[in-house]
């Protein structure tokens, strides 16, 4: 299975960079369409969500904060933990659930009506067709939705720091930039990108699985899901160390 | 070497799955300009053989040649391009749900080929009108009858005007009088283009209507074969139960083993 997957994720990774030589480039419209129902799609709630984590990263930092008199260094936690972690995590939960089990679940349809096979016969090739745009439109769009989700989370953590600390407006902003490093923005953005092509491949894996009707595709979306959380967390774990120890 | 005319020929095709032989030493070839009609009963294995015959089932032992080709352990790439010169018409349509009947339709005609898109709305208008579903372009594949998507499919499948046509059960679902157009541009295409077809159906009307050569097969194996006349004269007691749709004969009614007292009273 884990073959298969992988085969799944170079023949993916093969038509979207060799597809142009061989003449059968990745279809450009197809690629627009799912960069609008991954990303611009996902905005929403990803917006909500993560002003909501502020807000609640907010309190609970300002709670053990307090009594070191630190009421300030909110906004550094806020702005170092949504860069580094809780941004690209939070983008990449709301990709895997509202996008990667619609991702299965259609080409689990399209499996379960003949329609793959139809592409087959037809000599399309369902990877390059179906497969790699999802990738490729998933991977591009993931950075972006995480830089909006982060700056809406550290919206959420200035709204308590100026509401509920007393902090002054300007100085929480500044100091969320002074907090910064570059590191912090580029290892974030690594990470979103990661999570994007586990989630939109996985999705896609269990899409092309899926045998035996309804049944069978509400069961590949369900794995989908699951296994897209297990691989979010496990390769965070992963990259964390790495740029942790390194 | 199989010679120029031969489209198809199946050697010797075995195919089970687990202990049951779906198909069991398949063998017959068809010419080109022939109409070949594959009946059975439910079951009986023809839509095994037919997905064998688009390469999307591998078979156990046997050779498969499609248009001189042997498409049996070939790669993707290498049956993407045999591919390319049939047609392929589902039982289900297999229309793409999130695309138009118009969209369907062109597909193949864009992937395939490097015509201006003005020349590709005009063959799929062209291929519409064949079938006669003009004007229903814009249309998804939800919103038209089940008889619609199977002449949708149709138009899809003879889009690029291949050599060789594979239907399975193209009349299934539809109306007399549309079963009688379906059968008429199946009969067009190969006297007057000189194409090839391979029809899996169990309307004997329509069977005897179109063939050029008859092939039963009967639990997987070929029970009869020969030209529409032969079929009919044969004297055979399962063809011709089939052939006369009786419900008392050699095939049995029942397709589980065992016997039937023992499995009631448990």
């Amino acid at each position: 299975m884990i073959r298969d997957y992988l085969q799944l994720c170079w023949q993916s990774l093969y038509w979207i960079v060799a597809g142009p030589a061989r003449g059968k480039p990745v279809k450009l419209s197809t690629v627009l369409r799912q960069l609008v129902l991954i990303g611009v799609r996902s905005l929403p709630m990803v917006l909500l969500l993560s002003f909501f984590m502020g807000l609640v990263l907010g309190m609970q930092s300002a709670y053990t904060l307090k009594n070191l008199g630190a009421e300030i260094f909110v906004a550094n936690l806020v702005a170092v933990s949504f860069f580094r972690e809780i941004g690209p995590l939070l983008t990449a939960i709301v990709l895997a659930g509202r996008c990667g089990s619609a991702i299965t679940a259609e080409i689990g349809t399209m499996k379960a009506s003949e329609e793959i096979e139809a592409l087959q016969v037809l000599a399309i090739n369902p990877v390059r067709f179906l497969v790699s745009p999802r990738v490729l439109a998933a991977v591009m769009i993931m950075p972006s939705i995480t830089i909006i989700a982060n700056f809406a989370g550290n919206f959420g953590g200035w709204t308590i720091g100026v509401c509920s600390l007393g902090l002054d407006p300007n100085v929480y902003v500044n100091r969320c930039f002074d907090a910064l490093v570059f590191k912090d923005v580029w290892t974030g953005l690594f990470k979103s990108t990661v999570f994007a092509a586990l989630v939109s491949t996985l999705a896609c894996f269990w899409g092309m699985r899926v045998e035996g009707g309804a049944e069978g595709v509400g069961r590949a979306t369900t794995n989908s899901v699951v296994s897209s959380l297990v691989a979010i967390l496990a390769s965070d774990v992963l990259l964390t160390g790495i740029f942790y120890f390194l | 070497m199989i010679p120029e005319d031969e489209i198809i020929r199946v050697q010797g095709l075995v195919k089970a799955f687990g202990p049951r032989r779906v198909l069991d030493d398949v063998s017959f070839s068809v010419k080109r300009g022939e109409i070949l009609v594959i009946m059975g009963g439910s079951g009986c294995g023809k839509s095994t053989l037919l997905r064998h015959l688009i390469g999307v089932v591998q078979p156990d032992a046997g050779d498969i040649f499609i248009l001189g080709r042997n498409i049996c352990g070939m790669d993707e790439d290498q049956l993407a391009e045999v591919r390319r010169k049939f047609g392929m018409l589902f039982q289900s349509g297999a229309l793409f749900a999130s695309m138009t009947v118009g969209e369907n339709v062109a597909l193949p005609i864009r992937e395939h080929s490097v015509v201006d898109d003005t020349i590709a709305q005009l063959m799929v208008k062209m291929k519409l009108e064949l079938v006669g579903l003009t004007g229903f372009e814009h249309l998804k594949p939800s919103e038209i009858s089940g008889g619609m998507k199977k002449r949708v499919a149709l138009a899809r499948a003879i889009a690029l005007d291949p050599p060789l046509l594979f239907c399975d059960e193209p009349t299934a679902g539809l109306d007399p009088i549309m079963t009688a157009v379906v059968d008429t541009l199946t009969l067009d295409l190969c006297q007057k283009l000189g194409m090839t077809a391979v029809v899996v159906t169990h309307d004997m009307v329509s069977a005897f209507r179109i063939a050029s050569k008859m092939l039963m097969l009967y639990q997987g194996k070929v029970v009869a074969y020969g030209t529409p006349d032969e079929i009919q004269a044969m004297d055979n007691p399962i063809l011709k139960q089939f052939v006369n749709g009786e419900a008392d004969g050699p095939i049995p009614l029942r397709l589980s083993e065992g016997d039937y007292l023992k499995h009631l009273i448990g």
